[in-house]
């Protein structure tokens, strides 16, 4: 059993940030993380993080605000929005104190670039490796603070006093065994889901458990339909190829070479929101336009020099996975899952309704997404919001002191699930279930949904919990590093996940931003500009509905 | 496509392991870490590896293929398939194994956190705004700043085996990145960390970091560059640094290495006393040139201009990065935020 004040979970860039600012106010940090923080998948993102610096070019953090809006389909709440995009610029001239390489202009400032539907060339980018960068220098930072980490520790459930959080129960990977790590204020900043899809731009690790852990504590979880397809993914294997290759100017054809954006997007192409851009797509090659399923991401008319000094990432990576090299052809690409808008419903502060309960970063959901993420604003939000749960927690636990009591019956509650988890002698393995969901998932869940295929999944999925719930077989009887039982463990998040999004897409009877149904085409903002609330019901998902906050900008029609 | 490997296991709980052949079927684009997923999935779910992103960058799947360190998720298996190949996997080197293919990265973070692996500000106050830094200036570090700290280097390293308190090839990488970060206030503290024993001087040179590192990041040529600035900062007590001048120094003087005056000016002359006997087998052996009539070399005119183009050439770059001030000159300095 150990202490701290705050108790981090998750080392991603949120995780870090939240832990960094937490330790700034003098209080104790512990960090639980499944993995070493630098492995967290905030370092796959390559293309970089918004900001209105305005160094590249006119821009506010109004007009942030607005085409962050406008991008989410006017589902994000705009008294968060406006809170990302003003302070912002604090969040990224912090970063490149603490030694960001970020790329730079001429008179070195930080250099900006255009994403798509940003509306001015606000992308900081250090080259694609942005993520990468940003999670390194965040590791730093949390080395020099002196916060305790406890690297490869798999937390399990949260655990309540009375209605209160006080910590959370965890699996010592390497060592083996459930530890109480007991807090005044937990803070969740697990990352997303991605891979109950096959086809994900996601890191194996990215399983939902955090969401899943506040789902099972009776926490609220907001908007969970929304995944978004990212427009260039790799074919082999789901690997993400960043979106700056369109900001850098990047074309994207189809099978006939033909640019078809400026079919779907009179006015932006391809700097279309990611939403347009991957329905454009997908309907390319589900009306015979594509190539071996896919369409073609052309940069070879940036020539070797740009690519190499802007997209080198970009092209390591087509040429590992890909073959292709993209200096002297295009690389086929097509949509993948990427980022899940939802999450934990949380204020501006990352407060939950769980006294004593924080989120944040893609676990949380504040939401500044709403039904689509402008690319760029994830980093961003990882920072500024994982600051304030950071500073919040903190405060919290200076003015209320300790809380509540860990009740040790917790740690024996996780220990009796462990153990029968390992008991079990015949069932399926998880891989054949995972296989399954990740399947019917991007089959039937997908960037055109309709309400049988979204009705069949949902039984699908409900089929595979009653499995899960009869028990999978682990191999592994070992207590070190036994990565079988941690992915039987996840397995079990992904399935209620999988079922809270679900059931979201199934009962929201309209498409807005990355939801898009065929049976019901148009965006209905009367009865559906709400936040869709899953809550846990029993072990079934519970349907709820929140108001939208509108600060300035009235729903209006969304076209680029 | 069919994959044959031999995986090389351990229990630590039973204490056994040993090479075990697996033959599966997997996609012929598969990476050796989706050939470990397909026998984890479908032969032996106890098999122990660490994996994550399987694109390269978060450093999770490095392991040794046939001895020679690799990132998992960015080998390709049809090569070796095409070859007949039957690759055999081991855990890292240099680091202790804790089941299977999973090693204890304890001691590599360790050598991280020792070389004060964070911008040193100086405890001065930032600008307002982001600091003015030129690209060729941050271009310096672009390629420590690729490391991804999977371990690969390290697990290769001459020098760790013979001493495993080398600080190592991944951890001085990480220290060049912020010696040559104009941003970093460290000067000669933050040098003195990595001048001592076990620091960039015990480095032997062999370059097996730079042949095995998955992301290009060269982490000899960056103990090269921390090595460098060391001596140009007058820090040439260490016994690493007086071996270097020799070198310098007698090349200069005749084209040449006197291996005779590289020992006593290295460690001093009493210490070279001990070094007699040796040096007398070495004479018996006929390895030791005649100290009072040194050779030279023929063209020595030439090896002399070609030193003077590589200092000029090295003073151009300490120049380019001592061009980044203290602080950014006055029609640089960043401009208070108008918060209107």
């Amino acid at each position: 059993m150990v202490r701290h004040d705050v108790v981090v979970v998750g080392a991603g860039m949120a995780g870090m940030r939240a832990a960094i600012e937490a330790s700034r106010y003098g209080v104790d940090v512990g960090v639980v993380s499944k993995l070493h923080p630098t492995r967290s998948h905030s370092g796959a993102a390559e293309g970089g993080i918004n900001a209105a610096l305005g160094n590249a070019g006119e821009d506010s953090p109004e007009k942030h605000t607005f085409f962050t809006v406008k991008g989410s389909d006017y589902l994000g709440d705009q008294d968060a929005i406006e809170v990302m995009c003003e302070e912002g610029p604090g969040d990224i001239y912090e970063l490149e104190h603490m030694g960001a390489v970020f790329s730079r202009l001429e008179d070195g400032r930080i250099a900006q670039r255009p994403f798509g539907a940003g509306g001015a060339p606000r992308t900081c980018y250090a080259a694609d490796i942005t993520g990468h960068v940003l999670l390194h220098v965040l590791y730093e930072q949390l080395v020099k603070s002196g916060v305790t980490v406890y690297e490869e520790w798999f937390a399990l459930d949260l655990v309540a006093d009375g209605e209160r959080c006080v910590g959370v129960t965890a699996w010592d990977i390497v060592r083996g065994g459930v530890q109480g790590v007991e807090a005044s204020a937990v803070i969740l900043a697990t990352g997303g889901l991605g891979r109950i899809y096959r086809g994900t731009t996601n890191a194996y690790a990215c399983t939902g458990d955090g969401m899943s852990m506040a789902w099972r504590a009776g926490v609220p979880l907001k908007d969970m339909e929304f995944m978004q397809f990212h427009p260039t993914t790799l074919k082999a294997n789901g690997v993400l190829i960043t979106e700056g290759c369109r900001g850098e100017g990047g074309y994207l054809r189809n099978g006939q070479g033909e640019r078809f954006m400026f079919n779907y997007a009179p006015n932006a192409g391809e700097l279309a929101s990611r939403d347009v851009v991957s329905r454009a797509e997908q309907t390319e090659i589900d009306e015979g336009r594509g190539l071996d399923g896919c369409v073609l991401l052309d940069l070879t008319h940036l020539g070797a020099k740009r690519i190499n000094e802007r997209l080198h990432g970009s092209r390591e990576l087509a040429l590992d996975y890909a073959g292709v090299d993209p200096i002297d052809e295009p690389i086929p690409v097509r949509p993948g899952a990427h980022y899940h808008m939802g999450g934990v419903d949380t204020d501006v502060w990352g407060k939950t309704v769980m006294p004593g309960l924080y989120a944040a970063g893609e676990a949380a959901c504040v939401s500044v997404h709403g039904a689509n993420r402008l690319g760029g604003n994830s980093l961003l939000e990882t920072v500024v919001f994982g600051r304030r749960a950071g500073a919040a927690a903190a405060m919290e636990v200076r003015s209320n002191g300790l809380g509540g009591v860990f009740p040790p019956a917790a740690v024996r509650a996780t220990e009796r699930r462990i153990r029968s988890m390992l008991e079990v002698e015949r069932g399926p393995r998880p891989a054949v279930l995972r296989q399954q969901l990740a399947d019917t998932m991007y089959d039937n869940v997908g960037i055109y949904r309709t309400a049988d295929k979204l009705e069949l999944a949902k039984q699908e999925v409900g089929q595979l919990r009653e499995q899960y719930a009869r028990g999978v077989v682990v191999q592994d009887r070992g207590r070190t590093f036994n990565s079988d039982l941690i992915q039987a463990i996840e397995l079990g998040s992904m399935l209620e996940m999988a079922d809270c999004l679900v059931t979201g897409a199934i009962a929201r009877t309209e498409s807005r931003g990355a939801h898009s149904r065929l049976d019901h085409p148009e965006r209905d903002d009367e009865n559906w500009l709400r936040h869709t609330m899953t809550y846990y019901d029993g072990g079934e998902v519970g349907l709820d509905y929140k108001p939208v906050t509108i600060t300035k900008y009235e729903p209006a029609v969304r076209t680029y | 496509m069919e994959v044959t490997l031999k995986i090389q296991r351990y229990n630590p709980e039973t204490e056994k392991g040993g090479l075990e052949t697996y033959t599966v079927q997997a996609e012929e684009t598969a990476t050796l870490l989706d050939v470990l997923d397909v026998v984890k999935d479908e032969v032996d779910g106890s098999l122990s590896y660490r994996k994550s992103c399987r694109m390269a960058v978060c450093g999770s799947c490095g392991m040794r293929m046939n001895g020679a360190a690799v990132l998992a998720c960015k080998t390709p298996m049809k090569p070796l398939v095409d070859r007949g190949e039957v690759p055999v996997i081991s855990p890292m080197g240099n680091l202790p194994v804790i089941k299977d293919l999973v090693v204890d990265m304890g001691p590599f973070w360790e050598k991280f956190r020792a070389i004060k692996p964070y911008l040193d500000d100086g405890g001065e106050d930032p600008p307002v705004k982001e600091w003015r830094v030129q690209q060729h200036q941050l271009d310096q570090i672009m390629k420590e700043a690729l490391c991804i700290q999977c371990g690969c280097c390290v697990s290769e390293c001459n020098s760790m085996e013979a001493d495993p308190d080398f600080l190592g090839p991944a951890a001085l990488a990480k220290a060049a990145r912020f010696v040559y970060d104009i941003r970093d206030r460290g000067g000669k503290e933050r040098l003195e960390l990595y001048n001592g024993y076990h620091g960039v001087w015990d480095c032997t040179r062999c370059y097996f970091c730079n042949e095995r590192c998955p992301k290009g990041v060269d982490p000899r040529d960056a103990i090269a560059k921390v090595g460098g600035r060391i001596y140009q900062e007058g820090m040439r007590d260490d016994k690493g640094a007086r071996h270097a001048k020799v070198f310098v120094e007698s090349t200069y003087k005749t084209g040449y290495l006197l291996e005779t005056n590289l020992v006593p000016e290295t460690v001093g002359p009493i210490a070279a006393i001990k070094e007699i006997p040796f040096a007398l087998k070495m004479v018996r052996a006929g390895k030791v040139p005649n100290p009072l009539k040194p050779h030279k070399a023929g063209k020595l005119d030439e090896v002399r201009r070609l030193e003077k183009l590589v200092a000029e050439r090295e003073r151009e770059e300490l120049q380019e990065v001592k061009r980044g001030p203290a602080r950014p000159p006055d029609d640089l300095q960043p401009q208070p935020r108008t918060d209107d």
